[in-house]
């Protein structure tokens, strides 16, 4: 272990190791002051400049997960058959031999019944790495809604519009930050402690933040401005901008969108390219009035709007496409839908147009860019909706209005890994549509392998939750078998799954389940068979995952001995493979998602095992060269350092962006084709659209049936996947925070209802209902109620969570009425009625 | 005569019965090197991986690192270069 001497405002001596954070998916640079043997201290990394030294709540926290005293620190079996909320599962510990044997014996029974049969509920971000386990076991099948829930359209969306995973405004240069339904820079998302620091920079430098939320949440509260807002309306409030700077103040930088996208592309009646013999699409060409393919005519001769007659057919350019749907989408029209004034939006519109400087550049490093000041963000709360392909759509298109799409001061993506952007050439001049960067798109098949209907979703990622709908009525989807096996690997189905009796009812027909996590969750207290991880202090890898502005690997490594009779995940599904016959299929799989596939030299051999410190030092060297392994990375801790302007700006080069997603359209075409030849008639295609436009979510039907209100959760920096809330340290702090104290209820609201804070109230929706005190207050929108992470946990048998039933989830629906058509994406709003308790 | 390295992934290692190896290689384009390479059902890498000319849609194959697309077998090759074919791995979850 690399060894540094006590930084000098820590008051304690000891040795401080390099490692880095594993409480969030992010991985911050931290170091840990050891004494003795024993961890007392974390800080951020000062060296790291992702974190720049800082860290958040959790991560200051992080020693009450190492040392906490409820974890397991031995493999488990249960002895009692029974299993269900509050049961006691029995469970005496047992050697890891004895494990593995049970383990082993029963997932080889359905390996060689039907590897179909394991069901796989996989969390643990930053050992991604390890997700593909499961395929090469030979199961198809995702039984978690963690990621989807929030990144189910998003990450497709950033995947098609520029081979970027996430995005992010830039911190360095924008002046005006409009922020939808989002963490970033305050309280979550990306990387939240540097980023924090990068947003307070920006806000001293004078730029201005814009929060549009529900809530009155921690960026809302520093922000210039909070715009409340009905949620999942907030593509709504967007296209009313966009209306505003199209068609009343006639705004948008057309040099952009006519060299940089396919705005100008022709499009016919039937929605798709207008192409030539050759296949070739075309553009009107203003030199000769007529058609011609794009390749064929300078950018600047493209005619970005415009109608035109050919041959008897009418071609719009894509961007008038986009321009005539606008049209309806008023101000006026559309505050009606989000309830923000329309004198608002108009006001906004004017303010982020004329901040963004159309027209102007900057030269950074020698090279001159557009520079476009001005940049829309956002996450979760704006478009994890039913219809979240068309919200993802509309914020980039937004962006697109003013150029700034990865311009300096815009709106610039994030590439998954170190990888950097996935950018290739596609058709017609535009970058290859990248819509999945965690596995390939799966070819359609019917019947279906997957029980979450993967086949079924050719731009979407894993819709985990669908496994609520399919699993209990498979017949209606042509599922030919049911799983009998469930694998939890740090993951709480029961937690992070909409529809949670549904979910229990799954898993009482399972046959047998396998946990590997650190501790008990809702979940996990089902297993027969508990297998112990080690913690992120106690284990070993290079993390590299969204980093909004820099790039490279941290060392996480061990900087106390592990405790109890742990093993590092990877090693146990390693043991597990070679027992089950397909350690050659593991190591392959593991060339390919390291990337050892591109410089052989470092190809694992497939029939040899290899230690956890081995695989990361073949990975350190692979990428970073022989003489930077791993011993190089645990005296230096980290290879990070930030992007270059010329990786963050404009990374498509002279490739164009979409504008107008025809790709959607004709895979979801191409689907509806599949579907009826396989006699599938009543699957939904509604969103395989090339562009956004407003029509109302089944959330918003669900208030004509009497759920007058709209029901929301929330995170902030304090807690991860509701995953930390066994975590003392940090229930204390959140316990003493009024929004983590119960239902959020409007003062207003309140008073028309006559409850008071401390009121216990029900909320009911159509799938569930939950239970909670009221906490009064003014911080969110008179229609909504809000639940936090922090304090919805069920039947955990940690003594630090005290029990009080607001299980959020249960208010959602997992069904396919309540999903993207087109990502798979769930809805995390549900409507509600308030009913009072005593 | 120039050598090649050749190494092979999953269900296109299982084919050829090899994980990686050198060999010396005669021909001028990856096509020729699936045809140079024999498999274990009596056949060559060619008559399992190709379909009408180009790369079966389940199968890929890096030159260097760079994937090739499924029309490019005629990519040619170089003394020294590295070739890695593996079948494509469906589902790697995620979200």
């Amino acid at each position: 272990m690399a060894i540094q001497h006590a930084s000098h405002h820590s008051s304690m001596t000891g040795q401080w190791i390099p490692s880095t954070c594993g409480m969030c998916l992010h991985g911050c640079g931290i170091r840990v002051q050891v004494v003795d043997g024993v961890a007392v201290k974390i800080e951020g990394d000062p060296t790291n400049p992702d974190n720049l030294g800082k860290l958040c709540p959790k991560g200051n926290a992080g020693l009450s997960r190492l040392y906490d005293p409820t974890r397991i620190l031995k493999p488990m079996k249960r002895t009692n058959p029974a299993k269900g909320p509050g049961i006691d599962p029995g469970w005496v510990e047992i050697e890891w031999e004895e494990a593995y044997e049970i383990v082993a014996r029963e997932l080889g029974r359905v390996r060689r019944d039907d590897p179909r049969k394991l069901l796989c509920a996989i969390g643990d971000f930053q050992r991604i790495i390890l997700w593909g386990w499961p395929a090469v076991f030979g199961s198809p099948n995702f039984f978690t809604s963690l990621g989807n829930y929030c990144g189910g359209s998003y990450h497709p969306v950033n995947g098609m519009v520029d081979g970027s995973f996430a995005a992010i405004n830039d911190y360095a240069y924008c002046n005006y930050w409009i922020q939808l339904g989002s963490g970033d820079g305050f309280s979550s998302h990306l990387h939240v402690s540097g980023s924090t620091k990068r947003m307070a920079d920006a806000r001293m430098r004078g730029m201005k933040v814009v929060v549009v939320d529900p809530r009155c949440s921690p960026a809302a509260a520093k922000a210039d401005e909070w715009i409340p807002i009905v949620p999942g309306t907030d593509r709504a409030f967007v296209l009313g901008m966009a209306h505003v700077l199209v068609h009343e103040l006639r705004r948008y930088d057309r040099q952009f969108l006519r060299e940089h996208t396919n705005a100008p592309y022709l499009v016919g009646e039937d929605g798709f390219f207008w192409r030539d013999e050759r296949g070739r699409a075309q553009v009107w060409d203003l030199r000769v009035d007529a058609p011609r393919p794009w390749n064929d005519v300078p950018r600047e001769a493209m005619a970005l709007e415009g109608t035109f007659q050919v041959d008897g057919h009418r071609l719009r350019t894509g961007f008038q496409v986009w321009k005539d749907i606008l049209v309806d989408h008023t101000p006026e029209r559309m505050a009606e839908i989000s309830t923000v004034p329309a004198s608002t939006i108009r006001r906004l519109a004017r303010e982020f147009v004329g901040a963004a400087q159309i027209g102007a550049t900057i030269e950074i490093e020698g090279k001159v860019y557009p520079f476009r000041p001005a940049a829309l963000n956002y996450y979760r709360g704006a478009q994890s909706h039913a219809n979240g392909l068309l919200d993802n759509m509309t914020y980039k298109l937004f962006n697109m209005l003013v150029g700034n799409i990865d311009v300096p001061g815009g709106h610039l993506g994030v590439p998954l890994d170190h990888r950097g952007f996935f950018i290739s050439p596609g058709e017609d001049g535009m970058i290859k549509p990248e819509p999945h960067q965690l596995h390939p798109i799966p070819p359609f098949k019917y019947p279906p392998d997957s029980t979450h209907l993967m086949e079924w979703f050719p731009i979407g990622f894993d819709a985990g939750q669908l496994n609520a709908e399919t699993l209990l009525e498979p017949e209606r989807f042509g599922l030919d078998y049911q799983p009998e096996v469930l694998l939890l690997y740090h993951s709480n189905p029961l937690w992070n799954m909409p529809e949670t009796d549904k979910i229990e009812q799954i898993m009482r027909r399972m046959k047998f389940i396998v946990a590997i996590d650190i501790h008990l969750t809702e979940s996990t207290q089902w297993a027969d068979v508990f297998l112990p991880d080690r913690t992120y202090l106690e284990s070993t890898l290079l993390n590299c995952l969204e980093p909004p502005v820099v790039t490279g690997h941290s060392l996480r490594q061990p900087v106390v001995e592990p405790l109890g009779d742990t093993r590092d995940a990877y090693e146990i599904l390693t043991e597990l493979a070679e027992r089950l016959g397909f350690l050659d299929d593991w190591n392959d799989l593991l060339n390919v998602v390291c990337g050892f596939v591109a410089n052989t030299t470092y190809m694992l051999d497939p029939d040899r095992r290899y230690t956890v410190e081995e695989l990361w030092d073949r990975f350190a060297r692979s990428v970073y060269g022989d003489d930077r392994g791993l011993e190089w990375f645990k005296r230096h801790g980290h290879a990070v350092r930030y992007r270059t302007p010329e990786e963050t700006y404009m990374p498509y080069g002279d490739l164009r962006i979409p504008f107008y997603f025809e790709y959607v359209k004709r895979v979801g075409a191409q689907l509806r084709q599949q579907m009826e030849a396989a006699g599938i008639t009543d699957w939904r295609f509604d969103n395989y659209v090339p562009l956004p436009f407003w029509k109302n979510s089944p959330v918003i039907e669900d208030g004509e049936r009497g759920y007058d209100f709209y029901a929301i959760t929330f995170k902030e920096a304090l807690h991860t996947f509701a995953d930390t809330v066994v975590m003392p340290w940090l229930t204390e702090v959140s316990e003493k925070d009024p929004v983590h104290q119960g239902i959020l209820i409007n003062r207003a609201t309140a008073e028309r209802l006559g409850i008071e804070t401390g009121q216990r109230i029900r909320l009911v929706s159509p799938a569930g209902r939950i239970e909670g005190r009221a906490q009064v207050v003014e911080g969110i929108h008179p229609q909504v109620v809000g639940v936090s992470n922090a304090i919805t946990r069920e039947y955990v048998t940690n003594p630090t969570v005290r029990v009080k039933g607001a299980h959020f989830n249960r208010l959602l629906t997992g069904s396919m009425r309540y999903t993207d058509s087109a990502t798979g994406g769930l809805e995390s709003t549900a409507r509600v009625r308030i009913e009072v308790i005593d | 005569m120039p050598k090649i390295h050749v190494a092979a992934i999953g269900m296109a290692r299982k084919l050829v019965g090899f994980s990686q190896r050198t060999i010396d290689f005669s021909g001028e384009t990856v096509a020729d090197l699936l045809r140079a390479l024999n498999t274990v059902d009596g056949r060559t890498l060619y008559a399992n991986l190709v379909c009408e000319g180009k790369l079966r849609g389940d199968y890929a194959i890096l030159v260097n690192g760079m994937s090739l697309t499924a029309e490019q077998l005629e990519t040619r090759l170089e003394g020294g270069d590295e070739v890695v074919t593996m079948a494509i791995l469906r589902h790697l979850h995620g979200g």
